[in-house]
């Protein structure tokens, strides 16, 4: 069973630490993505992987080998660059077939194979043309092409569609997931995209600094981020975050924040102290805009202003002041307001995250 | 004219007069001499096509072009190989890189003249440093310059190394361009050592490689002063150059004229040769 396994991996370069202290075990067959912002140490633990930078600390096993001291080419690992790697004085056929030509298989083979990635890719009439005669979609596929006919153990994906336009990622995102279903290679898949981390992967492995925020899956991820900075991250538009504190008033917990006062749910509110310093998060689909402002408005809206009013066909942005604090709300096209019209603001209570002090999920 | 025009004649003004003076003048005049027969002295008389008839029959003319093709058989080869070995063992993380990559560059911008007086003395068969070290380990010296079979090759080694620095930097620049992302690629794909440099940095190295050959090839066929300093075109006239013939006969035997159609001949194998050379090895470079 090719499953990889990080133990206690760690990389420093000189005396910054880049990635510390790395634990993460990848199902055989699954599509694991690695996802933060950039310098998160994403290609770093990829390349580590892949044998192409020395791991500091710890032991990387493949399929239960160690491979932490083996050169990349004793590992069976097959990666896709960002920049792709074609062979520019190659033929895709030649690009397709060397790493097997390189390991003496049999020339029918090698032909069985580069047939196989080249239907399963749409490759053929491309199979004569040298890298630069080819669209970037086009390499890319050749690019994944070239590691498909080794079948290695193992995929690895460095942000290999940042260097297409936007129409041709989404649809070479399709791809690479359904390829990577039919074949049930392992793959880890490295990006910057929460986007492309959510449609793609199996399981998510959020980044920062080095460090594991959160794993799970896409929806875990989504509906119970362990921190604030997984809330943020997680999740287009992005999270809505008030800083304020915890009143207890008759029984029940509210948040207070200058012009946002939320009424919390007990499940949310168990286990928090009295005048407790938290922040509060609501995703921009948990809020509800109602036009004209309320004055016996309930406990869970909240009074606002609208500056900008992004209109983005099914359903659009409502950026709106609710005291100090900029929101964003997305609603649906039916009844917008305009900006600077007052807004009463619904919080679906039951769906809000509370983070302490430390950013950790309160 | 306007303004940003004249401004630009004006600026290349000079270069265009230099290259009035210093090349298409000196090469009118050559093709003019052809036609002549001068000592330098005397007026210049008409000979037709005399010395044309003199050169296609002159045995030692043909000697030279054939030693000529002889230097530059060892040459090419070595010089491709050494300056590649070089750049590859440069291009690493080293200690001391810029001081070596300086060594090598030294000899390119002594003088020929010294170099060679240098390696006659390197050469030498009695007092020899190489022929020293030789027999240090137990071996017989060679008389490198004065044995017939082994003097040109003596040479073409002191030009290969004399030249290596320039072509070290051809390579070092192409090596620039082989994207890291290849590299890896192949790393991964299983290749050995000796596979990425086959599969990989020669083929991508072809265009350094077809400057290289063509520079050193020209280079090659105007081999003088080594042969004038070093062995003065013998023994037996085997390291005899057609520069060196050229320059005899124009200033030994004031035969201007015959020197001249020396020149312009080897202007045209020099052409030839390259025109052939891109033709073998330059097909494949559809990068
Ligand atoms: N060879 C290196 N030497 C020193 N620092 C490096 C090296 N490679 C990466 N880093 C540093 O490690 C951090 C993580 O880099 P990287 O893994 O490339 O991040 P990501 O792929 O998530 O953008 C960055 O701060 C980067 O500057
Ligand atoms: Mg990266």
């Amino acid at each position: 069973m090719p499953s990889v396994h990080f133990d206690h991996v760690s990389k420093r370069f000189g005396a910054t630490t880049v990635v510390e202290d790395f634990n993460l075990e990848v199902a055989d067959g699954e599509l694991l993505v690695l996802v933060g912002g950039s310098g998160s140490g994403k290609t770093t633990i990829l390349r580590m992987l892949a044998g192409l930078e020395e791991v500091t600390e710890g032991m990387i096993r493949i399929d239960q080998r160690d491979v932490t001291a083996l050169p990349p080419r004793e590992r069976d690992v097959a990666m896709v660059f960002q920049d792709y790697g074609l062979y520019p004085h190659m033929t895709v056929r030649e690009n397709l077939s060397l790493g097997l030509r390189l390991r003496k298989v049999a020339r029918k083979e090698i032909d069985r194979r580069v047939a196989w990635a080249g239907d399963m890719l749409r490759l053929e009439p491309l199979l004569d043309r040298k890298p630069k005669q080819l669209s970037g979609g086009q390499q890319q596929r050749v690019a994944m092409g070239r590691a498909m006919v080794r079948e290695p153990l193992v995929f690895l994906f460095d942000e290999p569609l940042s260097n297409l336009d936007a129409g041709l990622r989404a649809q070479m995102r399709i791809e690479i997931g359904g390829l990577q279903r039919r074949l049930k290679t392992t793959t880890v898949y490295v990006t910057h995209d929460q986007v492309e981390a959510m449609t793609l992967g199996d399981r998510i492995v959020v980044l920062a600094d080095g460090r594991i925020q959160q794993v799970g899956k896409p929806i875990e991820l989504y509906r119970a981020p362990v921190n604030r900075f997984v809330a943020g991250f997680i999740g287009t538009p992005p999270m809505n975050f008030v800083d304020g504190q915890l009143l207890r008033e008759d029984g029940s917990t509210v948040f207070a924040a200058e012009g946002v006062r939320v009424q919390l749910p007990h499940e949310i509110a168990d286990g928090t102290g009295s005048s407790e310093v938290v922040t509060l998060g609501i995703r921009p689909e948990d809020l509800t805009v109602d036009s004209g402002d309320s004055t016996d408005a309930p406990a869970d809206s909240i009074p606002g202003r609208v500056v900008l009013v992004e209109r983005l066909g099914g359903t659009s942005h409502v950026h709106f002041d609710a005291g100090p604090h900029r929101l964003l709300a997305s609603v649906s096209n039916d009844r917008l307001p305009e900006v600077g019209d007052s807004i009463t603001v619904r919080v679906r209570a039951e769906r809000v995250h509370l983070f302490g002090g430390d950013g950790r999920k309160t | 004219m306007r303004a940003e025009q004249r401004s630009g004649s004006l600026m290349a003004a000079p270069y265009a007069a230099f290259l009035l003076v210093f090349a298409a003048y000196p090469i009118a005049f050559a093709l003019v001499l052809v036609f002549l027969q001068w000592d330098l002295v005397t007026t210049p008389s008409f000979a037709g096509l005399d010395n044309v008839r003199l050169l296609a029959n002159d045995g030692r003319f043909w000697r030279a072009v054939a030693n000529t093709f002889v230097f530059l058989s060892i040459h090419l080869p070595l010089q491709i190989a050494t300056a590649l070995v070089l750049a590859l063992a440069l291009n690493r993380p080293l200690v001391l890189r810029s001081f070596w990559r300086a060594s090598f560059f030294l000899p390119v911008v002594i003088s020929g003249a010294v170099v060679a007086i240098l390696w006659s003395n390197l050469y030498a068969t009695d007092v020899g440093l190489i022929n020293r070290l030789l027999v240090r380990i137990g071996l017989t010296p060679v008389p490198w310059l004065t044995d017939p079979s082994t003097a040109m090759p003596a040479i073409a080694a002191m030009v290969t190394w004399k030249n290596v620095g320039f072509y070290v930097i051809i390579y070092l620049a192409g090596l620039q361009y082989i994207p890291r992302s290849c590299q890896e690629a192949i790393e991964m794909e299983g290749a050995t050592a000796w596979q990425r440099f086959r599969h990989l940095t020669l083929p991508m190295l072809l265009p350094q490689t077809i400057l290289v050959v063509t520079l050193s090839t020209i280079n090659g066929f105007q081999l003088f002063i080594e042969p004038y300093v070093m062995t003065g075109g013998g023994p037996l006239r085997r390291t005899y150059s057609i520069v060196l013939y050229l320059y005899t006969n124009a200033f030994s035997y004031q035969k201007m004229g015959y020197a001249a159609t020396i020149g312009v001949a080897l202007a045209l194998i020099i052409g030839a040769v390259v025109f052939i050379q891109r033709r073998v090895i330059g097909k494949e470079e559809t990068l």
